[in-house]
């Protein structure tokens, strides 16, 4: 089952969404050991699912390359990925995603038997699991009738199945109590020990601590405290491009900017146009998103930049 | 795969059900108007057969003796060149008890000759005012009727003779057929001949028992294409049910398929699923249907003669219509990406 590390390098995913394109991952790099819980860390749409949809070989990355021990999986195609994810790749989805027409057993084995392995040695398979995630008990149960950490488990279990050297679980402890969530945070730290490589997605800060490591997926604030200065730029120059890391807000005290969004097909489409006394660029750093647009100086302009937190003390609150 | 499938039918059986129950009442009525066409086909053959004869011999221009007005001298029997031959009369005319008349063929057959009745109880007419009636008429042996106004008592039944889409045979010896048709003795429809025709004077033509047949049916062909094209819209009502909850039970099952395809299962499998379940909902609609034609037959005012073959042949139809609906359903399997497995709650 011990699988070699897991590289992740320079990793670019693009999508085109209304006609221009977004960036969930922008060269994201990080390695991983078999037998270490990864826990990927940011807030909803940092990219963390897309990320997981690329390691699980569901989702084929713009350019970059994921290497698990020696295979290339960025390199994969067709059937060389569906045998990838049958074999290497244990999926725990978001609201557990169970079959609501099967069995807590059922919905560990049904999964095996169609991906060729044998009937009986699948339903023995979900017996074992279930006894290893404690629902022995709640095998014959439709997930109807399950709670939803009981379900949580059964989704473990059944990404257990094929017994894969990598588990990618997405969000596992969302929509969980705290008593829930624990023995979920148990579960994954006893398969861990195991010696199996955990990926987990989540803005949970439960997890933090029993992680082996953390791969923040959007930088740590270390703008917060930056003081406030004046820039400059002349007529033409770029204040900063759409899919930059955002930090700073900026007002303007004197001339335009363009606000431009940079279409798919590299074109441009002018958003907005703003003047003396307007601000520009503050849901980016509020938020934790790159930047949405690119922002370009129409004529020569002074801006005054300001952290988020003095931006909403010192402008905001004011107005 | 089969477990997956059967589950699915336990955990939407509602939505099953009726939709097998829908499709079934569709299937009944298409077993009805099957076996309405094939009524309609074997019906000639069948009255016709009972004549016992291989040619017709008609004046010339007279397409068939059960479709047009067949009128020819009695003496014409001796003209025609053929080693057993008889006259017969066959005209409309209405057999009535009561107030209530019901059209009828009169047959006036020569005793113990062609043509004469097959009774299938009772005794063929021998007497003058005897008659023998076909049983749709619903009429008893021993009862009173009167045919063209004259009374008669029936003492014979007979079986499938009827032509014309149930138009029933009453059976009179032919002296008497004769009067009531014609009013004189000297003249007939038709003369029947077993065996081969030999030459023929002018004016009289022989048509084979077949060709009688395929007349007879000729002015039914309006509503055997009127009945086939209900069948074909029958068909697609069927389809359109079928395809629409093998595409409801795709759109449903979206997030299922999308998980079980990141999983690794593959396309085929799911497929394999979806598409037994459109057999099933099929084949069970098809097995229910075969149950309440039996009770809707009979509620025809005309007989309904399913065709033994109807009943394997309509499954295999259904299957492959199932299949050809559910493909938009399938299509939907398809097209559904793994990457769904990862969004939220549905």
């Amino acid at each position: 089952m011990t699988v070699g590390p897991l590289t992740v390098t320079d990793l670019v995913v693009e999508f085109v969404h209304d006609g221009y394109a977004i960036r969930p991952l922008d060269g994201l790099s990080f390695e991983a050991q078999a037998g270490e819980l990864v826990v990927l860390l940011g807030p909803s749409g940092c990219g963390k699912t897309t990320l997981l949809s690329c390691l699980g070989g569901i989702l084929t990355p713009t350019s970059g390359t994921i290497r698990l021990g020696e295979v290339d999986v960025t390199a994969m195609r067709g059937k060389q990925l569906d045998a990838y994810r049958r074999d290497d790749i244990g999926f725990v989805f978001q609201a557990f995603n169970l079959i609501p027409s099967l069995t807590a057993r059922e919905n560990i084995a049904v999964p095996l038997t169609l991906t060729g392995h044998d009937r009986k040695a699948s339903f023995a398979r979900a017996d074992e699991l279930l006894e290893q995630v404690g629902l022995a008990e709640r095998a014959h149960h439709l997930p109807s009738k399950l709670s939803g950490g009981q379900m949580q488990r059964v989704a473990v279990a059944r990404g257990l199945g094929h017994n894969p050297p990598l588990l990618l679980a997405d969000e596992p402890t969302a929509n969980l109590d705290h008593i829930q969530a624990e023995a979920i945070i148990r579960l994954l730290q006893s398969l861990r020990d195991d010696g199996r490589m955990i990926v987990v997605s989540t803005h949970d800060a439960r997890l933090v601590p029993i992680a082996d490591r953390i791969v923040q997926m959007v930088p740590p604030d270390q703008h917060e405290e930056r003081p406030t200065h004046d820039v400059t730029f002349g007529a033409g120059e770029s204040i900063f491009e759409q899919g930059d890391p955002a930090d700073l807000v900026y007002v303007i005290k004197s001339g335009d900017v363009e606000v431009i969004r940079v279409l798919a097909d590299g074109g441009e489409e002018l958003l907005t146009k703003l003047g003396p006394d307007q601000y520009f660029g503050e849901l980016g750093p509020f938020l934790g998103f790159p930047r949405s647009a690119s922002v370009r100086a129409h004529s020569d302009v002074v801006l005054t930049a300001y952290s988020p937190r003095v931006f909403r003390e010192k402008v905001l609150h004011k107005t | 795969m089969i477990l997956l499938t059967f589950r699915d039918l336990v955990y939407r059986k509602t939505r099953f059900i009726v939709v097998t129950i829908l499709a079934a009442v569709v299937f009944a009525l298409l077993f009805v108007m099957t076996g309405l066409v094939n009524q309609f086909n074997l019906e000639p053959a069948e009255a016709v057969d009972q004549f016992g004869a291989d040619a017709w011999v008609l004046p010339e221009g007279v397409s068939a003796p059960f479709t047009s007005v067949s009128v020819m001298p009695a003496a014409a029997l001796d003209t025609v060149d053929a080693p057993t031959k008889a006259p017969v009369v066959i005209t409309r005319s209405s057999v009535a008890q009561g107030d209530l008349p019901e059209e009828v063929v009169l047959i006036g057959f020569e005793s113990d000759g062609l043509g004469a009745p097959q009774v299938v109880e009772g005794r063929v007419p021998a007497a003058e005012g005897e008659v023998a009636l076909d049983r749709t008429l619903d009429i008893g042996v021993g009862e009173d009727v009167t045919v063209a106004g004259t009374p008669f008592t029936v003492v014979g039944l007979t079986e499938a003779t009827t032509v014309l889409a149930g138009i029933p045979f009453a059976y009179l010896r032919l002296p008497e057929a004769q009067m009531l048709a014609f009013t004189s003795t000297d003249v007939i429809s038709s003369v029947l001949v077993a065996g081969a025709v030999g030459s023929l004077p002018g004016g009289l033509v022989s048509l084979t028992s077949d060709n009688v047949v395929s007349q007879t049916l000729q002015p039914l062909e309006g509503a055997i294409a009127s009945i086939d094209l209900v069948r074909v819209l029958l068909w697609i009502v069927a389809a359109i049910i079928v395809g629409a909850v093998v595409y409801l039970s795709a759109l449903d099952r979206q997030r299922d398929f999308a998980v079980l395809k990141a999983v690794g299962a593959s396309n085929g499998s799911l497929l394999g699923s979806l598409a037994l379940q459109a057999v099933l909902i099929a084949l069970g609609a098809v097995a229910l249907a075969a149950i309440i034609q039996i009770f809707l037959a009979p509620q025809f005012p005309l007989p309904v003669t399913v065709p033994t073959g109807a009943f394997w042949q309509l499954p295999l139809l259904a299957v492959v219509m199932a299949l050809a609906a559910g493909a938009i359903g399938m299509r939907k399997v398809l097209r559904s990406d793994p990457s769904q497995a990862f969004a939220g709650a549905a």
